[in-house]
């Protein structure tokens, strides 16, 4: 056959490993997104040898003076808060929860709006009309608030906060992972699948479930940015769990301290700052990723 | 032979993170005043991107690279934009593929007959108003129809609608894009037939591009055969397709399944087309070409082999020796 | 010679969509794709079912597969009534009749790897895993795609779509199946590789003595592979024999017209009217008695009465008009 010469002549897999680094180049925000996320995640990694101070710690200036609203300094690289607590030890602990709650709401949010996206839009039928009803509800509810009144009902917290996060928004997920499917499953090879004996199962989670994969990563990569807002949020609005440290707590205790009249601009500037930069990075990962993840198959 | 197109060497390059894609390199052939002109190849060979470069349609990625091609005495590669949109609609029209893209799906069909004749011919609406009604005559519909939207139309419907809209303005040549392929044989046998008799009646020229050679050899005058962004071999319909002269040619006839031709192995054409990114020098058949030769390695220029019948290959003057080996599958195997 | 796959008086009917009339009427209409169809392929021999778009050539395809549930009628395998067969039961059958599909570009999972396209029948039909290469192998062999190393460990994405289309029947073929159902087989291909891969169907056919049934639009190309050939209009079988003297000599009106749309590679050809008037009537609207009438060159009072059954014109030749 002729044909295998043609073929035999072009390189044997491009590599994966070559053609990320040449996505990297082309993509300069999602390599800005990735640089965000590497930095913060090796601060929450490195938290305590980073951390000048115990964040919890009261300081005190003297003998028995609280060391409140410290400017800057070489001691205090973002001063100290009302209660006389190191500013910028608490933003690099509060990378730690915001990662936390990020990552874990993320991961619920993929797994769950996936799993019943998967099932709804390939098994169709009732399955479908059952878990579409019940996105819709959970789309016309109000999310903020809806996520406030579980925290005040149960106990508040991280887990309550994740909890909540991923139980509002895994019908986007699941939506557009649905409509998805209800394409790929008019595809030649999922017909093929079905003639050369696979099961239901097996399709769904063995051929289809890869495809949608990059999207359910996209959807990911937004829902972290969804989650640390939330918690800031929830934290900010005294719903957030009080022992923990955060940047939405921190906001919210500059908050009730009047930092903003005092013009303590090192004190809340820096967490406000921290929560824009992971959620950008959020979304800068998942404009790139759309890029790097659906490669034209079949060009 | 007067020629109403001339197009001499013309190059269309497509920009490519890897390179320019010569997807039309170096073509060559010329369209008289009357007549159809089939331009029949392969997938990929360069015959749609011909055609729509001719049209000034060319996708954004893709620029005319080289060479003319003069229409009326005027040079369409070099013609100032504006100048070649006058030239559109009322010199020159165009058939796409699936007539849904010539069709606007909001507009009723009377009212996108209107507005070709009204504002691009110039026409009074109560003019146009008649137009419109002989132009659907004349492609076989009625004129009740044109207060029809596109989607009440079946697949042949839109096709004749998607005609008679190219010729409102009496233009001189109409290029068709694969105008049949994706309809049924009846109705691409009645498409064709309305094709040729507009073509005989309203005595234009036509360039009819396609894939199928039983296409051109059922309603075209002369044809074209591409072959990998270059002309193989060109002239006559019957000269070409009853004595073809160019194993690529010769190769295509065989490998059709023929209603009227029993039995037998159809022969294929193994391999591939080469690559249009770094394509081979010499000539370019040469990788798939059973009577390939050393001489093969140089380019052959095409030259007319026969009164007003081109050819691309050195063999040429050995054709009706070659001819009954290339109808032998044995032959092409490899 | 028995049959190795029959159809029998099958029926798909499809909930059409309700005007305003149909729903203060009450009335539900439906639209017969498939309308009584019955057929048998013997071991060894190939059926070609021919029509235009829109005649249920298709979806008898799928019927035949069960890829869709039949309204009514049975699908018949090696004398057995496949059609209430569910899940694990109808796995056996599904190893033993394939389908090559229409579209080479999209027919492979464009993840896998052509070996892992291959193998997955394979897995699904229970074959051991040491067994599976030298299974892939000789199925690659079968399709001429040499040597097998070639292209076993590529993506769909880097193969040219004659040598898809090649593997997609490698993978019909890896089950060692009995029969084969080919969806308009190289439709999608340029012309120049057509032949080829032709020519790979209708040897795997001959040498395995596989029942193949062939769905295409094309009357030329089912004149390649096939002996025998159904005509389908309007979800009806009007016309059935052996290809060439159902070419040579048609017996249904249709069938006339089908033949001489054909456009052949010949300079010198028929270019006169086709003896057919107007297009496809719309499915939910058909006329009266026979369904072609309305197009037909020669309908009289009797077409409008009564539709006419297939029925036995010559021996091995079936057609549904009552002038035949």
């Amino acid at each position: 056959m002729p044909g295998a010469s043609a073929v035999a002549r072009r390189p044997v897999l491009p590599g994966f490993v070559r053609a990320t680094l040449g996505f990297l180049r082309r993509q300069p925000f999602a390599v800005a997104g990735l640089a965000i996320y590497l930095l913060f995640i090796v601060t929450a990694i490195f938290a305590d040898q980073i951390a000048t101070h115990d964040p919890r710690e009261i300081l005190f200036r003297g003998a028995y003076r609280v060391a409140r609203y410290l400017p800057p300094s070489t001691t205090h690289y973002l001063g100290t808060t009302a209660g006389g607590r190191d500013v910028f030890s608490q933003l690099v602990h509060g990378s730690r929860s915001a990662l936390q709650v990020g990552v874990t709401a993320a991961f619920f949010v993929v797994v769950i709006g996936t799993l019943l996206g998967l099932l709804s839009g390939y098994l169709g039928g009732w399955v479908d009309r059952v878990i579409m009803r019940i996105a819709d509800i959970i789309l016309g509810l109000p999310f903020l608030p809806f996520v406030l009144v579980i925290s005040a009902l149960t106990r508040p917290g991280t887990t309550t906060l994740v909890a909540s996060v991923a139980l509002m928004l895994w019908p986007n997920t699941a939506r557009v992972i649905r409509s998805q499917v209800l394409s790929l499953r008019e595809r030649g090879w999922v017909e093929a699948a079905r003639v050369t004996g696979c099961s239901t199962w097996r399709i769904i989670f063995v051929h289809i479930a890869p495809q949608v994969a990059p999207l359910a990563a996209l959807y990911g990569s937004i829902a972290v940015g969804w989650a640390i807002l939330t918690e800031a949020s929830a934290s900010f609005l005294g719903f957030g769990d009080p022992a923990a440290i955060s940047w939405g707590l921190m906001l919210q205790d500059a908050f009730a301290n009047q930092a903003l009249s005092r013009g303590v601009w090192s004190w809340f500037v820096p967490p406000g700052l921290c929560i824009v930069a992971l959620v950008l990075a959020g979304f800068l990962v998942s404009r790139g990723s759309e890029k790097l993840l659906f490669p034209k198959l079949g060009d | 032979m007067d020629a109403l197109l001339d197009v001499r060497d013309l190059a269309v390059h497509y920009r490519t993170a890897a390179g320019p894609v010569r997807a039309v390199d170096g073509a060559s052939f010329t369209v008289p005043a009357a007549g159809i002109v089939g331009l029949v190849g392969e997938s990929g060979c360069g015959k749609s991107t011909l055609g729509r470069a001719l049209m000034g349609v060319l996708p954004r990625a893709a620029s005319i690279a080289a060479g003319s091609a003069v229409f009326e005495g005027r040079d369409l590669v070099t013609l100032a934009p504006a100048e070649r949109r006058k030239l559109l609609w009322r010199r020159l029209a165009f058939v796409p593929q699936t007539a849904m893209n010539a069709l606007d799906p909001v507009q009723r069909l009377s009212a996108q007959m209107q507005e070709v004749l009204v504002e691009r011919g110039g026409l009074s609406r109560a003019a146009a108003g008649t137009r419109a009604a002989a132009l659907f005559a004349m492609v076989g519909l009625e004129a009740g129809r044109l207060r029809d939207w596109p989607h009440q139309f079946s697949g042949g419907m839109r096709q004749r609608a998607s005609i008679a809209l190219a010729l409102a303005l009496n233009p001189a040549l109409l290029i068709a894009d694969e105008p049949v392929t994706a309809l049924d044989v009846i109705v691409q046998r009645q498409i064709l037939d309305v094709m040729r008799d507009l073509q005989a009646r309203l005595g234009l020229a036509m360039i009819l591009v396609t894939h199928d050679v039983a296409v051109v050899a059922y309603a075209c005058d002369r044809v074209v055969v591409m072959y990998a962004g270059r002309v193989v071999e060109s002239g006559p319909v019957r000269a070409v397709l009853e004595a073809p002269l160019h194993p690529y040619t010769m190769g295509l006839m065989n490998a059709f399944p023929d209603l009227e031709r029993a039995g037998g192995e159809l022969v294929p054409i193994e391999g591939a087309p080469p690559s249009l990114l770094n394509p081979p020098g010499g000539c370019r058949f040469a990788a798939r070409c059973p009577f390939a030769e050393a001489r093969c390695a140089q380019d052959p220029a095409l030259v007319e082999h026969a009164p007003d019948h081109q050819v691309a290959c050195w063999r040429a003057p050995e054709a009706p020796a070659l001819r009954p080996l290339a109808s032998e599958a044995a032959t092409w195997a490899r | 010679m028995g049959a190795l796959i029959a159809a029998n008086d099958l029926v798909k009917a499809f909930p059409a969509s309700r005007s305003l009339r149909d729903m203060m009427r009450g009335q539900r209409p439906v639209l017969r794709a498939v309308n009584g169809v019955s057929l048998e392929v013997a071991a060894g021999r190939a059926l070609g079912i021919v029509g235009e778009s829109g005649c249920g050539k298709t979806t008898t395809a799928r019927l035949l597969l069960r890829l869709e549930e039949a309204t009514s009628g049975s699908v018949l395998f090696e004398g057995q009534n496949v059609s209430a067969l569910r899940g694990a039961a109808l796995l056996p059958f599904r190893s033993r009749v394939q389908l090559v599909f229409q579209n080479p570009f999209d027919a492979l999972n464009p993840r896998f790897t052509i070996r892992r396209s291959l193998a997955e029948p394979l897995r699904n039909f229970g074959v051991p895993p040491d067994q599976q290469e030298a299974r892939i192998r000789e199925a690659m062999g079968r399709v001429r795609l040499d040597p097998p190393e070639a292209y076993l460990d590529r993506h769909p994405h880097e193969l040219s779509g004659g040598q898809l289309q090649r593997v997609v029947l490698a993978r019909a073929l890896v089950t060692h199946p009995r029969a084969i159902i080919a969806d308009e087989p190289v439709s999608m291909l340029d012309v120049s590789v057509r032949a080829g891969v032709l020519n790979v169907l209708r040897r795997a056919r001959d040498e395995l003595q596989l029942a193949a049934i062939y769905i295409s639009h094309d009357l030329a190309l089912i004149r390649y592979v096939c002996e025998a050939v159904a005509v389908m209009y309007l979800g009806r079988i009007v016309e059935s024999g052996p290809t060439a003297e159902v070419i040579a000599a048609p017996a249904h009106p249709y069938t006339r017209a089908l033949v001489a749309a054909v456009p052949v590679p010949r300079v010198d050809q028929d270019r006169g009217d086709l003896p057919i008037r107007g297009g496809l009537p719309d499915q939910l609207n058909q006329p009266s008695g026979c369904a072609f009438r309305d197009r037909c060159p020669l309908a009289f009072a009797r077409c409008a009465e009564e539709a006419p059954p297939l029925r036995a014109i010559a021996p091995g030749r079936h057609a549904a008009c009552h002038l035949a």
